[in-house]
């Protein structure tokens, strides 16, 4: 727990974290309604 | 028998009655034994299959115009009106002003006694859980206060619901007359939930004092539960009518009923309204009772009164935001089923004749959530410590402002031929981008989130959280925030770049990112400020009174609001009293321009003020009557002794 609280350390765990979650949230919501996310980059 | 068990055994039979009441409906919608003996032979002719003959009695059979499902002919078709005295009889004046003034008053007043409740009952049920004996009875007070207001208003919702019923059968009496055949198997449940809600009200207000304490306190929170389940299903079929009207089904194409009443309540726009209609009557409930505590602490002469009304408008305030909030995601479902019910339709809404109310609908919603967080920040100022967020505060406005000018921006100009030419078309080269579903779900979000951001800083605003972890608490609430924005405003800058059948789905990951930072970060704002250290307690009464004023700014934009969704979604049937079923022949089926609904709409949400001032007035009449020590203090307050009501 002290290393995650050197801010250079906490930023980073923060990022994966967050950036993780909402790549996710974003690819299986659209999955859900038969989409696809990825769309213009499979194009 | 001693006191308290005589107590316990008629509240206990009190409570049964109501639930009692609350299923008397339901029994009377089953079967009648009386008529069993005639079901059997419809089931026979139902066998044969189409027009047949059964028992020597011709059943004639229908296509349901939704279900697409067959059904015994049950009713007379929609007559076909005529522009005349006996479909259409008037006074020397427009008649659906008339109806129009009717219904919106009717519409306010119930929503206001129907949310007011639900209120009560989420503030006592805190009452009863919370440890602190003190905080517990001030809680109680409030709610006792909320359901007083809502006591005069209800029995003017009732006098404006006959109103209603008599404007009907004055101007519209071929249209009054089909609707209630068609809804005639549930008109008297109507009628007797009505009863009910009524009964269950006043025993539950005048109850309040007999039942304030252990066993008798949890049997009076039932009370207001079913209180509430009735008075939700009262609006339920109520939202049944319009639903039919709007999308009709359970009759053939000729409004023939076909013996189903689940079809004809069941529409396809009914669960979509349901949602949206409970949203925003909590919503508009909880902006009227903020305005009545502005009013009041506006009006106050003593440092007690100001501290116990800036309490209540900001509890009231913060109950009509938590229902605010996904209020925009239920309108965007409604819209959704709209669309599916009949494109022409959503398309007339969004992006036709009704276009230009939807731009004046979102400015009204960037007015809302402008206001809101207007307060929020004026409220940091009665709590020591909130003064570290005063130099982000900017940051939040830029948002805000870049959301909300998004957010308003039309997709087509209205102009003159002229500025037409001069800017080569209707769409403005720039600005013109913005006016598409694709920035608009962006801005609405980016407001939305920015209100929650504000919320936060609000409830930590005098505290120091004292976890190990802080540290890194604050900086993965900050990472998530920002990540948050970045995926709004890439779904909003993503969409032009995709086919509409594809974009058309990224709305919802990014209500999902909005509903996220609100369910994640009020939890892990809660967890980080248990056992937080206090920077000092929140003086309430110490507020500006410009924040009392967007308190009452809240409240009318909310009744404007209403006024206009109301009026939109009632003209989408354009000339149909029933859409596709029931033509409108009088001489009005033609639809207002904007300027006019506007004045029409302004002048309902005026009467609706200055009569619901007189309800206020009304309510503080009574409270001039109660004992001085009835009064409870709030917390920052001075301590009073508790007393009753």
């Amino acid at each position: 727990m002290g290393a995650l609280n050197n801010p250079v350390i906490a930023v980073i765990v923060s990022l994966i974290i967050a950036v993780g979650y909402f790549t996710m949230v974003d690819h299986y919501l659209m999955d859900m309604q038969g989409l696809d996310y990825w769309y213009l980059f499979r194009e | 028998m001693g006191l308290v068990a005589r107590k316990k055994l008629f509240s206990i039979m009190a409570l049964g009655a109501m639930v009692g009441l609350l299923l008397l409906p339901i029994v009377m919608a089953l079967p009648s034994p009386a008529i069993g003996e005639e079901a059997p032979a419809v089931e026979a002719g139902q066998a044969g299959g189409g027009q047949k003959e059964g028992e020597g009695e011709k059943v004639e059979k229908g296509r349901d115009v939704y279900y697409k499902t067959e059904g015994i002919v049950a009713g007379a078709p929609a007559p076909k009106t005529t522009d005349g005295p006996a479909d259409y009889p008037r006074y020397n004046f427009e008649s659906r002003v008339l109806i129009w003034f009717a219904n919106q008053q009717h519409l306010y007043y119930g929503s206001f006694v129907l949310a007011v409740p639900i209120f009560c009952m989420i503030i006592e049920f805190m009452g009863v859980v919370t440890k602190d004996k003190a905080l517990a009875k001030k809680y109680d007070q409030l709610a006792y206060d909320f359901i007083k207001i809502s006591l005069t208003a209800y029995s003017l919702t009732a006098v404006l619901g006959g109103i209603l019923i008599f404007t009907f059968l004055t101007l519209y009496p071929a249209f009054f007359s089909y609707l209630s055949s068609i809804f005639r198997p549930v008109m008297h449940i109507y009628a007797l939930m009505f009863v009910a809600e009524s009964g269950t009200l006043y025993i539950y207000y005048y109850g309040w004092d007999k039942m304030k304490e252990g066993f008798l306190k949890w049997i009076h929170l039932s009370m207001s539960v079913i209180l509430n389940i009735i008075g939700t299903l009262l609006m339920f079929l109520a939202n049944s009518w319009i639903g039919f009207m709007m999308s009709p089904a359970g009759v053939d194409e000729q409004g023939r009923f076909l013996g189903n009443i689940w079809h004809v309540i069941h529409t396809a726009l009914w669960n979509p309204l349901n949602l949206h209609r409970i949203l925003g009557n909590m919503a508009f409930g909880g902006g009227v009772v903020a305005a009545y505590a502005a009013y009041k602490f506006l009006a106050s002469k003593t440092d007690e009164e100001r501290a116990h009304y800036d309490w209540m408008g900001y509890i009231a305030m913060a109950l009509g935001v938590a229902f605010l909030i996904p209020l925009p995601f239920a309108g965007y479902w409604l819209m959704r089923e709209v669309y599916a019910y009949r494109q022409q339709m959503g398309i007339t809404l969004m992006g036709g004749l009704l276009a230009w109310l939807f731009i004046i609908q979102a400015t009204m919603i960037g007015i809302l959530f402008l206001s809101t967080n207007y307060y929020l920040w004026q409220a940091m100022g009665r709590m020591r410590g909130a003064e570290k967020y005063q130099r982000y505060i900017k940051y939040l406005v830029f948002l805000l402002a870049c959301g909300y000018m998004v957010f308003i921006t039309p997709h087509t100009m209205v102009m003159t031929p002229a500025e037409l030419k001069a800017m080569g078309g209707q769409q403005h080269p720039v600005l013109g981008n913005y006016g598409v579903m694709s920035a608009k779900n962006g801005g609405i979000n980016v407001i939305i989130t920015t209100t929650v951001l504000s919320f936060v800083w609000y409830m930590r605003g005098n505290k120091v959280s004292t976890v190990s972890w802080a540290k890194f608490g604050n900086i993965f609430m900050g990472v998530f925030f920002a990540c948050a924005y970045v995926n709004i405003i890439w779904l909003a800058i993503y969409g032009y770049y995709i086919p509409a059948n594809v974009r058309v789905g990224l709305s919802v990951p990014q209500v999902a990112t909005t509903l996220s930072c609100l369910f994640f970060m009020f939890a892990l704002n809660s967890v980080m400020m248990r056992g937080a250290k206090q920077m000092g307690p929140i003086e309430w009464g110490k507020i500006s009174a410009r924040s009392q004023y967007a308190l009452i700014m809240l409240a009318t934009a909310f009744t404007w609001m209403m006024g206009l969704m109301g009026y939109i979604r009632s003209s989408v049937r354009l000339f149909w009293h029933v859409n596709e079923i029931m033509r409108d022949n009088s001489p009005w089926a033609y639809t207002h321009t904007v300027g006019f609904a506007a004045n029409m709409i302004s002048a309902n949400v005026l009467f609706f003020w200055i009569s619901i001032l007189f309800v206020f007035w009304l309510g503080s009449l009574t409270a001039k009557k109660a004992p001085v020590e009835a009064k409870v203090g709030v917390p920052g307050a001075v301590p009073q002794p508790a007393g009753s009501h």
